[in-house]
């Protein structure tokens, strides 16, 4: 007799989500699914608004990564307008994305996955949580607080507002940096470096805890894709996507946001609303491929910032090749936290930074346009067309959730089979499961929020449809 | 909309434990599109008003939810006031308790209670304010709508009353 085993919803994600694992008479796991459950619409109710006001419209997908919508938007917006923005704007536009994905990441970290890391898989629940770190690591608490808090700030900062900041504009930015402002930001950076040193720190003394996990936690050979400058450091805000195969060879490179679609395709399944996308010649699933900070870093050279560039060499000493197991996309995303503080120094120091032209104009000049930026969780691109007054036709956004859907799905699949046996789940087995696509740091639906208590509630439903048990916390 | 860490704006970020304590930090919490929940807002903007008279070092936060890095501001205040709707009072209640950091939690990382941003504040910074106070008043609606209830509004004055009582507590030398 088969049965079905129901995790929803899966907890401390961005969004809400739910796992399905199905079993076969010898409760063995035969199958698994993530499942996304709430559908948006954002795509069609932006038809008919005028295209300058989509980096707006956009920015309320998401209260974590607004700005890599803001971002992706505007470029969007720049390629039907044909501008180039000024060098000024792109560093503050590259600054703000670097302050976001400091903040996004310290949340994903210390937030959400540290009480696994630092406190067990199988810890008490009633104590695996961000309460139960600062209880027991409050040094590392306050570092994961500091750090989002340093990013938040620096968002308010430039854009006004910590979340959905209206700075980003079609064709740059709305304010040029002040001398105060900038020396604001630069009396952070210490305090912000060490607090991710010490992160760093402690992830490499506990990872020795988690052979099991990190075998088994979406482990396995796959495409990597991101964004790329052409001296082969990591980029966030601007460059083109290079494709890489398991073994590190280079499968496409210098992938524009115009070519994206050409290349990139989405497929559907009858289980979530997230698309899961491919690369078009290799088909799907086999074209699926994985972004975010593991793919960033396994198909990056270097950083070009001096103590990220001495962590990723030792970050690349991990496996023979690309790294592979999901587990690490947490030491990357810390690698990029510190790269993020360093990059950030290295911007305000520019000479150009406080330049007042930090925007170009035009109307539309072309009736297409596409954009792709880095968000915290990976790729991200925008795809606009417009008529001739400049109101949207259509629109097509591909988020990194999607894009790591296949993986997601796949590691769920890889850690049940390993963890799963029988009809009863352990509350520890149970917390693995929904590590795995913890790992991926999903953003599925950031701009919704529960209202009251979130249950979690698992059911074990036989093949006649009779429940057999249930698991609720 | 309100906008938060209104009169952080401009001003450097304050450390997390600072030399010189805030005398006061007034926190509020409220979504101005559900009804009755924008109470909290509305009574942080007479905190604002009212405060102004006064020398002393005091900060009011308005935020859609509180989060954990809130425990550092708290970290570093002599007193702090929580303003907010509340569902378990009948509908235009108003009611000032002291708030104590809970030994128990139930943590979300988008939105933590009073008691809870308080024990945040105690394990993490081992700091807390000399007195804490939870201000509310009960929700006639949490629908989706721009505006309260007209019972939460007779309650606004009753409430506002009570707030600057607090506050002459908090502010006192």
């Amino acid at each position: 007799m088969s049965k079905v085993i129901t995790i929803d919803p899966v907890t401390r994600l961005e969004g809400h989500g739910k796992i399905t694992l199905k079993l076969d008479a010898r409760g063995e796991v035969e199958n698994a699914h993530f499942h996304v459950t709430q559908v948006r619409g954002f795509e069609k109710f932006s038809e008919g608004r005028p295209f300058y006001e989509m980096p707006a419209l956009m920015a309320r997908i998401c209260g974590i990564c607004p700005v890599s919508h803001l971002i992706a938007s505007a470029k969007a917006c720049e390629s039907i307008m044909a501008v180039e923005i000024p060098h000024t704007a792109a560093q503050l536009r590259r600054m703000l994305n670097l302050a976001q994905m400091v903040q996004s990441h310290a949340l994903s970290f210390f937030y959400l996955a540290s009480p696994d890391l630092l406190l067990g898989m199988d810890a008490d629940p009633s104590t695996r949580h961000l309460f139960g770190v600062a209880a027991a690591y409050p040094e590392l608490g306050r570092a994961g607080i500091g750090l989002r808090r340093f990013g938040q700030h620096i968002i308010e900062l430039l854009g006004e507002k910590r979340i959905h900041p209206g700075w980003v504009v079609p064709g740059g930015v709305t304010e040029p940096l002040t001398p105060a402002k900038r020396d604001e930001i630069l009396a952070m950076l210490p305090e912000a470096r060490a607090g991710v040193q010490l992160a760093l720190k402690s992830y490499k003394e506990i990872t020795y805890r988690f052979e099991q996990e990190i075998a088994h936690f979406a482990s396995f050979p796959s495409l990597f894709m991101g964004l790329i400058n052409d001296d082969e450091t990591v980029e966030f805000t601007d460059g083109a996507l290079r494709l890489i195969d398991a073994n590190g060879n280079i499968v496409a490179d210098g992938i524009t946001a115009k070519k994206f679609t050409e290349v990139i395709g989405e497929a559907v399944e009858p289980y979530s609303y997230t698309k899961f996308a491919y690369y078009k010649p290799y088909g799907y699933p086999e074209g699926s491929y994985r972004v975010g900070p593991l793919a960033r870093l396994n198909i990056a050279k270097s950083f070009g910032t001096p103590l990220a560039d001495t962590e990723l060499r030792q970050f690349k000493q991990v496996e023979n090749g690309p790294v592979r197991g999901s587990f690490h996309y947490h030491y990357a995303r810390l690698i990029e936290m510190l790269h993020g503080v360093e990059k950030i120094e290295h911007i305000l120091n520019d000479p150009q930074i406080l330049d007042k032209h930090v925007r170009a104009t035009a109307g539309v000049n072309r009736l297409e346009g596409a954009g792709q930026a880095e968000a915290p969780r990976g790729t991200l691109m925008h795809n606009y067309k417009v008529d001739s007054n400049g109101k949207i036709t259509w629109a097509n956004l591909v988020i990194a959730t999607g894009q790591n859907n296949n993986a997601m799905n796949q590691g769920v699949l890889q850690a049940a089979r390993h963890f799963v046996h029988g009809e009863k789940l352990s509350d520890g087995i149970l917390n693995r499961l929904e590590a795995v696509i913890r790992t991926f740091d999903p953003c599925l639906s950031c701009s919704t929020h529960a209202f009251g208590k979130m249950p979690l509630r698992i059911e074990l439903i036989n093949s006649d449809g009779e429940c057999v048990d249930i698991t609720q916390r | 909309m309100e906008n938060v860490w209104t009169l952080h704006k401009g001003k450097a970020m304050k450390p997390a434990i600072s030399t010189a304590r805030m005398k006061c930090l007034v926190l509020a919490c409220g979504n101005p599109l559900r009804s009755d929940d924008a109470v909290g807002l509305e009574l942080a903007r007479y905190a604002r008003e009212w405060i102004r008279d006064w020398e002393a070092v005091a900060v009011v936060i308005s935020a859609t939810q509180w989060t954990p890095e809130l425990a550092a501001e708290i970290a570093s205040a002599e007193s702090v006031i929580f303003l907010d709707c509340c569902t378990d009072n009948a509908p235009g209640k108003v009611a000032l308790r002291v708030v104590e950091p809970c030994e128990r939690v139930q943590p979300s990382t988008h939105h933590l209670h009073a008691a809870e941003l308080l024990a945040l504040s105690r394990d993490l910074y081992d700091a807390l304010p000399l007195r804490a106070f939870l201000l509310t008043i009960g929700a006639a609606s949490l629908a989706m709508h721009e505006g309260i209830s007209d019972t939460v509004a007779d309650a606004l004055p009753i409430a506002k009353e009570k707030l600057k009582e607090v506050l002459k507590i908090c502010l006192a030398r």
